[in-house]
C-alpha cells in the first residue's frame, strides 16, 4: 500500500538474554518476528493479540523507541530506520503515543500545565503566552477545565488522567498516535469517554491510531482494519467486519469465540488447548500448529506465509483455503 | 430452597464512611451469584466481609449467615474451621496468593493437613487428585513445581484446586479470570462451570467484567457507591435492565456484534464514599434524575412494573412513574 502514513515490512526483533556468568547464554527471545503492517493517514489499524504475541513491542518499534533488528519502517514517505538522530526528533514531533497506565505515564512532581508546555520547551515552539494558549487549547480539545492546569496527576481520577495523556499526545499536532491499550486500566463507564473522545480527535485532527489491545470489543469498536498476532507474527489481518464476521484463522476463530458478549447470541465456543510455546522456542513451521484444531503433520514442516484471500483478507494458515 | 447463604443489612465501614451499606442477599446451593461494579462500588470489600478479613480500622455490621451458623458473631477458632473448608476463596492474581518458596503441593497439603487431619503420603495423594480435578496435565509431576513455573492460567487452577481441597459448598471468586488471556479466561470458566455441575458448587462471583457475567452467572447483583442498586436472573437483567446505571453500563459496552455508532458512555465518575451525594448516589449521573431523587436513598424493591419478575428489584424512584402511567 503506497498511500499508507505508516507503513512496516519484515520488522524482526530479537531479544537477547545478557550472557550468564555459568551455562550457556539462553536462546533469544523471539517477541516480534516478520511483522508487515499498513496504517492509511486519519484511520485506525486495530493490532490484538494476547500477553507476550509481541503487539506493544510492535508499537515501540515503530517508533523506534526501542530498535529494530530487521525490516523497515516508513512514516510519511520516510525510512525511519536510516533517519539521523535531528531527523528522527523532528519526525517525531508527528508519531505520539499514548499508555496504558496514565498513572506511571505522567511526572508526579509536575503540574498538568508543566507537563503539557513540556514539548513545546523540547521542540522550541512559541513564547510563554503562545504556550499557555495552546495548553488552554489542549485541555479544551479533550475535555478538561482550565483550572485543571495548575493541579498534579495524582489529583485526578483514571479516566482524567489518560485525558492528559492524549493531550500532551496531541500537543506537537501529530499524524499518527500509537495507543497502547489506551483503556485497559480504566472502568467501563470512563473507557467509553475515551474511546469517544479518541473517536472525536480523530476526526477534528485527522489523527491515525495503531490501536493496540487485547481487548477485541474495544478493537471492533476503534478499527478500520484489524491484525491478530500470535507469537511475534500477525496471523490475520482484515477490514474489521471481514474479521469479526468471517474470522478465517483458526487462532482468531477461537479468540473470537472466548470472548463473552452480554446480551448477545452465545457464539459456538472453540476451546483451545495447551498454552502460549514460549516465544525463545517456538515450535517448527506454522507456531499455532501445537494447538490448532486442524493441524497436520504439513504444518509442522513449512510456516505459512500472510497471504491474500480476496477483499484484502490476509491468512496465515495452510489450512484455510 | 433454603439459602445456603443468606445476608442481612451487611455494612462496612471505615471510620464514618461506609464503603459497603446495607446489603441484603441470599445464595441458594448450586447456585453463581454475581456480584458486578466498578472500582471502589464495594464488591471486593463485600467478598471480604463475608468471610470477616475486612483489614482494619474497618468494621462489619449486619448479618451473614452461612448453613445456619452467623459468621460475625462466630468467635475466630470456629470462623476459621469454615473459611477455607465449607466456604472457600480465590482471588484474583494467584502469583501474589501463592508462597514462592513452597511447591503447590506443598501448599495444597497445607490445607489439607489443617482441616482434614490429612499428612505426607495421604496428603500428596490427595493433592495430586485435586491438581487432576482441575485439569493440570501431568498432575503427579506439577505437584513437586515451584508456582514461578506455572503459567498465570495453571497458578489460578492451582489456587482453585487449594480452595476445592476441603470441599466447599460456597466459593467465593474475586476476579478470578481478570488477569488472564481470553482464550485461557475461557478455559477457567468451563473449569468453574464443570465443578459446579460435579460438586454443586454455590459461586459468588466478584467481577466488573459483564461478558463474564453474562457467560458464568445464574444471577446478578450490581453495585454502585457501597449499594446494590438492581438484582435479578441474568439473562432478564441483561435483556431489560431496570436501574438507570444497569442501563448506562451496558449502553457504554463495546460490543462482538451489531452496529458500531458512539457509545452512550455514563458521564463523571464513581463518587469517593467521603463525597457522597445526598438521596440516590447515581443521580448526579443519570440521565432520568428529577428532583425527588436528591430527597432520600431509594430502596431496593420489587418495581411495579417488574410484577411478572417477582425475583428482580431496583432501587430506583423513577419506576413508581410507570406504575402510576399504568
Amino acid at each position: 500500500m503506497s498511500g499508507a502514513l505508516l507503513s512496516v515490512r519484515g520488522l524482526v526483533k530479537h531479544f537477547r538474554p545478557r550472557a550468564r556468568l555459568f551455562g550457556a547464554a539462553g536462546r533469544p527471545v523471539r517477541a516480534v518476528d516478520g511483522v508487515d503492517l499498513d496504517v492509511p493517514a486519519g484511520g485506525t489499524l486495530g493490532l490484538v493479540g494476547e500477553s507476550g504475541c509481541g503487539k506493544s513491542t510492535t508499537g515501540r518499534l515503530v517508533l523506534r523507541l526501542i530498535e529494530a533488528d530487521q525490516g523497515s519502517i516508513r512514516f510519511e514517505g520516510e525510512e525511519l530506520r536510516a533517519a539521523a538522530p535531528e531527523r528522527l526528533r523532528a519526525l517525531r514531533r508527528r508519531m505520539q503515543i499514548v499508555f496504558q497506565d496514565p498513572f506511571s505515564s505522567l511526572d508526579p512532581r509536575m503540574t498538568v500545565a508543566e507537563i503539557l508546555t513540556e514539548p513545546f520547551v523540547v521542540h522550541g515552539i512559541g513564547d510563554r503566552a503562545e504556550r499557555a494558549r495552546r495548553v488552554r487549547r489542549l485541555l479544551d480539545a479533550v475535555g478538561l477545565a482550565a483550572h485543571h492546569a495548575e493541579r498534579h496527576p495524582h489529583e485526578f481520577s483514571g479516566g482524567q488522567r489518560q485525558r492528559i495523556g492524549l493531550a500532551r499526545a496531541l500537543a506537537l499536532d501529530p499524524s499518527l498516535i500509537v495507543a497502547d491499550e489506551p483503556v485497559s486500566a480504566l472502568d467501563v463507564s470512563i473507557q467509553a469517554q475515551i474511546l469517544n473522545l479518541m473517536k472525536d480527535l480523530q476526526a477534528t485532527h485527522g489523527l491515525a491510531f495503531l490501536f493496540i489491545s487485547h481487548n477485541l470489543a474495544v478493537v471492533r469498536h476503534m478499527a478500520d482494519r484489524v491484525a491478530v498476532m500470535y507469537l511475534g507474527r500477525v496471523v490475520e489481518e482484515a477490514p474489521r467486519e471481514a474479521l469479526f464476521a468471517a474470522p478465517l484463522h483458526p487462532y482468531t476463530r477461537a479468540l473470537l469465540s472466548a470472548v463473552p458478549d452480554p446480551g448477545g447470541e452465545r457464539r459456538e465456543r472453540i476451546v483451545l488447548t495447551g498454552e502460549i510455546p514460549r516465544p525463545d522456542d517456538p515450535p517448527s513451521g506454522c507456531r499455532f500448529r501445537t494447538r490448532c484444531p486442524l493441524a497436520d503433520a504439513a504444518c509442522a514442516t513449512a510456516d505459512p506465509p500472510l497471504a491474500d484471500r480476496g477483499g484484502g483478507h490476509r491468512v496465515a494458515c495452510h489450512k484455510v483455503p | 430452597m433454603t439459602p445456603l447463604l443468606s445476608v442481612e443489612a451487611l455494612t462496612v465501614r471505615f471510620g464514618r464512611f461506609a464503603v459497603v451499606e446495607a446489603l441484603a442477599f441470599g445464595v441458594a446451593p448450586g447456585e453463581v451469584l454475581a456480584i458486578v461494579g466498578e472500582s471502589g462500588s464495594g464488591k471486593s470489600m463485600t467478598a471480604l466481609a463475608l468471610m470477616r478479613l475486612v483489614p482494619p480500622p474497618g468494621v462489619i455490621t449486619g448479618r451473614v449467615v452461612f448453613e445456619g451458623t452467623e459468621l460475625l458473631s462466630l468467635p475466630e477458632r470456629k470462623l476459621r474451621a469454615i473459611r477455607g473448608g465449607a466456604m472457600a476463596m480465590v482471588f484474583q492474581e494467584p502469583m501474589t496468593s501463592l508462597n514462592p518458596v513452597f511447591t503447590v503441593g506443598r501448599q495444597i497439603a497445607e490445607a489439607l493437613a489443617w482441616h482434614r487431619g490429612l499428612s505426607g503420603a495421604a496428603a500428596r495423594a490427595e493433592a495430586v487428585r485435586l491438581l487432576g480435578l482441575v485439569e493440570i496435565p501431568n498432575a503427579a509431576q506439577r505437584v513437586s513445581e515451584y508456582p514461578h513455573q506455572l503459567s498465570g492460567g495453571m497458578r489460578q487452577r492451582v489456587m482453585i484446586a487449594m480452595a476445592l481441597a476441603c470441599g466447599p459448598r460456597l466459593l467465593i471468586a474475586d476476579e478470578p479470570t481478570t488477569a488472564l488471556d481470553a482464550t485461557v479466561q475461557a478455559q477457567i470458566l468451563d473449569l468453574l462451570r464443570r465443578l459446579r455441575a460435579e460438586l454443586g458448587l454455590a459461586v459468588i462471583l466478584i467481577t466488573h467484567d459483564l461478558g463474564v457475567v453474562a457467560d458464568f452467572a445464574d444471577r446478578v447483583a450490581v453495585m454502585y457507591a457501597a449499594r446494590i442498586v438492581e438484582t435479578g436472573p441474568t439473562e432478564a437483567l441483561f435483556r431489560a435492565p431496570l436501574h438507570p446505571y444497569t442501563e448506562g453500563l451496558l449502553a457504554s459496552l463495546p460490543r462482538m456484534q451489531g452496529p458500531i455508532g458512539r457509545l452512550a458512555a455514563i458521564p463523571g465518575q464513581v463518587p469517593p464514599p467521603f463525597a457522597l451525594p445526598p438521596g440516590c448516589r447515581f443521580a448526579p449521573r443519570c440521565a432520568h434524575a428529577k428532583a425527588p431523587c436528591a430527597l432520600a436513598v431509594p430502596a431496593l424493591a420489587q418495581p411495579a412494573v417488574a410484577r411478572r419478575w417477582p425475583e428482580r428489584a431496583a432501587a430506583c424512584i423513577r419506576h413508581d412513574d410507570y406504575a402510576v402511567a399504568g
